[in-house]
C-alpha cells in the first residue's frame, strides 16, 4: 500500500452470517472515513448487495470461499473494492430487473447503482471479479461563518 | 442483531412484528413466519417493521412474495412503522407505491 494510504482491508468467508458484522465495521469506521449518517446507510446497503451477489452467483452459496474487501478513505471519495476468486463475470450480464416488473429478486444491482456514484467490474489478477464502488463525499461548504460580523 | 419475528392475532388481522436486520441471512426466518399466516389465508396481514434497522434486496423479495400471495387470495397486506432508513430502501426500488404503507400499527389495522 502507498504511504499515507487510509482505509481498511477485510477478508471474510463467503458466509452470509458475516454480512452483519461487516455492516457494523462500516458504521464503526464512518467517522474515520468521513461518512455522514445517510451515506453510512447507503454504503452498508451497497456492500451487503455486492457481497450477497458474490456468495449467491459466483460461489453458488458455498460458505467455504473467500471475499476480500478493501475500503479506501480519501477526502473526497469513499471507495470499496470487493474481490472474489471465482470465474470472471461479463459485466454486460450483470443486470437489474426492470422496476415495473414487480417480482421477487433482481434488485441488488439496481440498489448498488442507486446509492453509489460509480459501480464498475473488472477482471482481477486471480481470474475473478473485482467490483469497485465509489461514493463522493459531501463536505460542509467552506466560507465565512454566519455568526461573524463583516469588517 | 439478526432478526426477531413475532406473530399475533389482532381481531381479524394477523400482525407480524419484525426487528433487527432483514437480509440475505435472516429473511428465510421472516418468510417462514409469513408462510404460516399466508397458508391460513388471513384476510389482513400487517407487518410492523418498527424494529427493523436494515433491509436489503432479499428482505424486499420476501415481502414482495408475501404481497403476491395475499393478492392471490384477495387479501390485504399492509406495512407500518418503517424508519426513514428502511422506507428509503423501498423508495429506491419504487416499492413505496406498490405496498400499502402506514405510519402506525393502528392505521394499518384500520386499513
Amino acid at each position: 500500500m502507498a504511504e499515507g494510504w487510509r482505509g481498511i482491508r477485510v477478508t471474510i468467508p463467503s458466509d452470509v452470517r458475516y454480512l452483519e458484522p461487516l455492516r457494523t465495521m462500516i458504521q464503526e469506521t464512518a467517522v474515520l472515513a468521513g461518512l455522514g449518517r445517510d451515506a453510512v446507510a447507503e454504503v452498508e446497503l451497497a456492500v451487503t448487495e455486492g457481497c450477497a451477489n458474490v456468495i449467491r452467483h459466483v460461489y453458488s452459496n458455498s460458505e467455504r470461499e473467500r471475499i476480500d474487501l478493501v475500503f479506501t478513505f480519501s477526502d473526497d471519495i469513499y471507495e470499496v473494492r470487493i474481490d472474489d476468486y471465482g470465474t470472471f463475470v461479463d459485466p454486460a450480464r450483470i443486470k437489474s430487473r426492470p422496476l415495473d416488473e414487480v417480482r421477487p429478486g433482481g434488485l441488488g444491482v439496481h440498489l448498488m447503482q442507486k446509492v453509489m456514484d460509480e459501480v464498475s467490474y473488472t477482471k482481477n489478477r486471480w481470474g475473478g471479479t473485482s467490483l469497485t464502488m465509489r461514493k463522493r463525499l459531501a463536505r460542509p461548504a467552506k466560507g465565512p461563518r454566519k455568526d461573524r460580523r463583516g469588517p | 442483531m439478526t432478526i426477531q419475528v413475532k406473530r399475533e392475532k389482532v381481531g381479524e388481522a394477523t400482525v407480524v412484528s419484525v426487528g433487527g436486520s432483514v437480509d440475505i441471512y435472516s429473511s428465510p426466518e421472516l418468510r417462514g413466519e409469513l408462510k404460516v399466516a399466508l397458508d391460513g389465508k388471513v384476510p389482513r396481514l400487517v407487518i410492523d417493521m418498527g424494529g427493523v434497522a436494515f433491509v436489503d434486496s432479499s428482505g424486499l423479495a420476501t415481502l414482495i412474495e408475501a404481497l403476491q400471495k395475499v393478492q392471490g387470495y384477495a387479501g390485504k397486506l399492509l406495512l407500518c412503522n418503517l424508519s426513514a432508513k428502511v422506507l428509503g430502501v423501498f423508495q429506491l426500488a419504487n416499492l413505496d407505491h406498490i405496498f400499502q404503507i402506514r405510519e402506525t400499527r393502528e392505521a394499518a389495522l384500520k386499513g
